[in-house]
């Protein structure tokens, strides 16, 4: 098998250096502050939705557009645009990871994760 | 605590699941002691098969009486009212085995078992009967024990499905346990209803009849290692693999299929790394089919083989690890809770490569050096912690002592392949589908990798996953076009070269003249990546190549013959899944964006997708090449059905009905609102929808009939009109009581009287005349309503200065037109993929009967 060693050593090595080269790339968990710092990097917020501050969804003018705030982990609230539809159940969410970039004083994600509370506590308060 | 007696529960049968518990345990481990006895003593073969088979009986028990108690609904205990409950149908009662964790390793070690038992049956009084049957007894003692849930000193080991509820950690402090009577209104949690559908029925069984598969060529793997005889057990597992390949690939496709079908996640497959976990070892688990083939016909490629067979098993456990340890935490929608199961699943996982190191190096002295070293870096590990560290030594430790026994004592070929070879190419595409593997377990491990690291790395992407598995799916299907033409050892080039360029001939021309319409016209649009679509057309031609260069093997070569046919056809049925995946995905269309002619967010091309549409109910909209209109909700239970109409337009330009589906959205108690799509499936393109926003409550137009929405205000002028859903609202004059100098003298009463004239869409006009009036200093508007069309209006301020009026506006609730927001795509060609399925999993079959027959026929 020499001759496919070779091959076979030559792909891995290739491929674990295309990997090394690409996290550069990648996008990493930050928080806005960091984002702000980098506007043209993607980045994956994780983050609570702020319920002081107003939600705007108008559906009639944009059904792709969401606004709403979001407090990071290191306590700095942003507004955020989704370019989505408002997910269902978003005010329950517990905890919320925003994909996206910082553009100007916005934080504009492109889609969204939320953890609901429900799915995880398995009902305990269901009893009595 | 004081006793307590408490009133209806069903003790025994805990008492009879935990029995069966602890003796599924003891005799997994009695029957490994003596297996492993047998090999010096024959005397204890009888205890060793007696202990297996008590075993097998144990866990035939546990699951019986799993499933008694579900269907008896005995809800004082947790795993029962956990999963099922009294008001749900009884044919998911199935369902509620393998919901939770407990279950759905019940589930896997019963299968285990069922193969246990047929294995054990072939072997009987051969070779492999002991080194095998040691290997598979030791995985069920340890899969035996996931159930267990017992503590040492503070650690659980494993999770008890056979708890009470009154008894279980998170219940045992709450209030019903003091009352005797608790089980009397006690009903069950249930089955998540988003799992109530018959894709959970099967799915999940034919996956862990899958993971249960990979059992045996490990346990082969490892008895070979321990014997020596590294070539041996091929021919014996190849038919077992096989049948690894079939439901672990049918079981991996049933997924996707599940999601398309039942979830929104806008497609078949999502690189989730609960998809991803049971997709790795498929594919380590083909790439060992194939080093087996080659090593059956020409001899070789042994360490390859031993390596895959072990690594397909190891990953099976590294996905159970993933998915259910928590780890996954944001990265995955549907993994496990955490069961506290984390370090035993680790503790496994790190046994059986333990177990394969040492058993591959052959000199004592280097062995007992390397159990030495495993067993201080534990105890370090133990009493000084620094876990990863010592992880990470150890791990490295045992990569450096793999090679260097391989290189030591393993046999190797002598001579090298030829290029034109089959060996060489079928070696090429197993070692491109190891790498594939390799890289979709990276990215998979991506938190695992921030934990061991405390990196910050994010999971990757969709497109992410595709761009880097696309090339590996090229070269894999070129690899699978050429290798059938070749022979072992080695072939006459020119005669090779002249029958595959009939096939690859075909497959360029088609797939450059296709890549036309579907690729190349799109480059100069600039919307896409020339790389990414050149890369697509590639992948066209050479998956093209790969099925017509198996068919006409298949049609010429074999000449038809099925029952020879089975790797041909499996081919082609993975050449069309690759096709009808590339086709369907890179050419989805977005329907729903077609539409929304509404402003483009200003900030560049990043977020300009558009992908959702906004229905109002009766208005109909274009939508592709559709008319829409959304007719109406229905809500049944838990589900509220949204009916949304298609209409096209006849050959005389008029829209005529053409079909209706029916999206609806799971107002989930336990999980919310989760959106379920509707499909409408043509032979040739799939219309995939689902709605994504939308209001849930269906009123009755009787507690609406008095509700408004809250006030709008207006300020104008006479004339100035004002806009409501409804009707044009035009100020047509004011009118008071008193002229402006009659009221200064004498500032009493003064009541001004607004006429405002309501035109309806058809032209009416209706009348309103609020008033606004001043007594004794005091403002008191007096409203008006507008019956026929809803409309409640108060004039409530005057500003004289401006001369303006200002005025509220409310609106009967049923008024406001309900609305939904959907998506909607177009998938072309994705009955291709199905197909294949069903193609693939065809050709598994024929070869599988085709082994079992050479095998039997070699036996006689």
């Amino acid at each position: 098998m020499k001759k496919l060693h070779i091959l076979g050593i030559i792909i891995i090595a290739v491929a674990i250096g295309v990997i090394f080269v690409s996290l550069k790339n990648t996008s990493t968990y930050a928080d806005f502050a960091e984002a702000f710092s980098n506007p043209d990097k993607e980045y994956h917020v994780v983050g609570r939705l702020d319920k002081n501050q107003p939600q705007v969804y108008d559906p009639k003018v944009n059904p792709d557009e969401f606004l709403f705030s979001m407090v990071d982990n290191k306590g700095i609230t942003k507004q955020v645009v989704l370019h989505k539809s408002k997910p269902q159940d978003f005010e329950k969410s517990e905890q919320i990871v925003l994909i996206g970039k910082m553009q100007g004083d916005n934080f504009h994600a492109n889609d969204i994760l939320m953890k609901c509370p429900s799915k995880y506590n398995d009902g305990k308060q269901q009893i009595n | 605590m004081t006793n307590i007696t408490y009133v209806g529960e069903h003790l025994w049968a805990g008492h009879l699941g935990n029995g069966f518990v602890v003796l599924a345990l003891i005799a997994a481990l009695l029957s490994c002691v003596t297996y492993f006895l047998s090999v010096s003593d024959g005397s204890y073969l009888k205890l060793a098969r007696f202990s297996f088979n008590l075993h097998s009986f144990s866990v035939f028990g546990k699951a019986g009486t799993l499933f008694y108690m579900l269907f008896n609904h005995y809800f004082e205990y947790q795993y029962v009212w956990q999963h099922s409950n009294t008001d749900m149908n009884m044919k998911y009662i199935m369902s509620c085995f393998w919901e939770g964790q407990e279950g759905s390793f019940l589930l896997w070690t019963f299968w285990n078992v069922v193969l246990g038992l047929l294995l054990k049956r072939q072997l009987k009084n051969g070779d492999w009967e002991i080194p095998v049957m040691v290997i598979f007894a030791l995985v069920q003692v340890f899969l035996a024990s996931m159930i267990l849930g017992i503590y040492v000193g503070d650690y659980k080991i494993g999770s008890n499905p056979f708890l009470l509820l009154r008894e279980h950690p998170d219940f045992s402090n709450m209030p019903f346990v003091q009352n005797e009577n608790y089980l009397a209104k006690l009903n069950g949690r249930g089955l998540n209803p988003l799992l109530m559908n018959y894709w959970m029925t099967i799915h999940p069984p034919t996956l862990f009849l899958g993971f249960a598969s990979t059992l045996i060529p490990f346990a082969f793997a490892i008895a070979a290692l321990w014997n020596g005889k590294y070539s041996e057990w091929q021919k014996v597992a190849l038919p077992w693999t096989y049948f690894g390949i079939l439901v672990l690939g049918i079981g991996v496709l049933m997924g996707g299929a599940w999601a398309y079908e039942a979830l929104s996640f806008g497609g078949f497959w999502a690189w989730d790394p609960v998809e991803n976990s049971s997709l790795v070892p498929w594919l380590v688990l083909v790439a060992a089919g194939h080093t087996m083939i080659i090593n059956k016909n020409k001899g070789g490629s042994l360490f390859t083989t031993h390596f895959l067979a072990i690594g397909a098993f190891l990953l099976v456990l590294y996905s159970t690890f993933l998915t259910r340890s928590g780890v996954l935490g944001n990265a995955s929608v549907h993994a496990f809770t955490d069961l506290g199961m984390t370090g035993q699943l680790v503790l496994y996982v790190l046994t059986f490569i333990f177990i394969s190191v040492a058993l591959l190096i052959k000199e004592s002295l280097f062995k007992t050096s390397y159990v030495v070293l495993s067993l201080l870096l534990l105890a370090f590990a133990l009493v000084y912690g620094y876990a990863r560290v010592t992880l990470m030594v150890w791990i490295s430790a045992s990569a450096i002592i793999t090679f260097v026994s391989y290189y030591l004592y393993f046999p190797k070929e002598k001579d090298e392949e030829d290029l034109f070879s089959r060996e060489f190419w079928m070696f090429l595409g197993s070692l491109l589908l190891i790498l594939s593997a390799l890289i979709i377990t990276y990215f998979t491990s991506i938190p695992v990798i921030n934990k061991l690291f405390g990196t910050e790395y994010a999971p990757p992407k969709i497109p992410v996953y595709n761009s880097w598995i696309v090339p590996f799916a090229i070269l894999v299907m070129l690899t699978i076009g050429a290798a059938q033409f070749l022979k072992y050892k080695t072939t006459d080039r020119r005669k090779f070269l002249m029958r595959i360029s009939y096939s690859f001939g075909i497959a360029l021309l088609f797939g450059l003249v296709c890549s036309i319409p579907l690729y190349f016209m799109e480059m100069h649009t600039g919307n896409s990546d020339t790389w990414e679509l050149i890369s697509y057309a590639l992948l066209l031609t050479t998956g093209l190549f790969a099925a017509i260069a198996n068919a006409d093997y298949f049609l010429l070569v074999l000449k038809g013959k099925v029952s020879k046919s089975g790797a041909a056809i499996a081919h082609i049925g993975f050449a069309l899944v690759l096709l009808g995946a590339l086709i369907s995905t890179s050419k989805k269309v977005v329907l729903s964006k077609n539409t929304s002619d509404k402003k483009v967010s200003a900030l560049g091309a990043d977020f300009d997708e558009k992908r959702s549409i906004l229905l109002t109910q009766g208005d109909t909209l274009p939508m592709g090449p559709y008319l829409i209109t959304y007719t109406g909700k229905k809500r049944e239970g838990i589900n509220v059905y949204f009916y949304v109409d298609y209409l096209k337009k006849s050959a005389q330009g008029k829209p005529e009905f053409d079909f209706t589906l029916v999206p609806h959205v799971q107002d989930n108690p336990r999980m919310g609102r989760a959106p379920e799509p509707a499909t409408k499936h043509y032979l040739n393109r799939d219309i995939y929808t689902h709605v994504t926003y939308a209001d849930l409550n269906i009123d009755t137009t009787k507690n609406k009939a008095n509700a408004y929405s809250s006030a709008k205000n207006f300020i104008g002028h006479v004339g100035d009109t004002i806009f409501s859903s409804n009707a044009i609202i035009v100020i047509d004059s004011l009118r008071s009581n008193l002229s402006e100098t009659e009221y200064k003298k004498n500032d009493s009463f003064l009541e001004v009287t607004a006429v405002l004239r309501c035109v309806d869409v058809k032209g009416k006009n209706y009348f309103a005349y609020p008033k606004y009036i001043i007594q004794n200093n005091v403002v008191i508007p007096k409203e008006d309503i507008v019956d026929k069309l809803g409309l409640k209006l108060v004039f409530w301020k005057i500003n004289p200065d401006q001369g303006s009026v200002e005025i509220t506006l409310s609106e009967r609730l049923s008024n406001a037109k309900d609305f939904i927001v959907m998506e909607a795509y177009v998938f072309p060609y994705i009955n291709i993929l199905w197909l294949g399925c069903l193609v693939m999993a065809m050709g598994t079959i024929i070869a599988i009967r085709e082994r079992i027959r050479k095998f039997s026929v070699k036996q006689n």
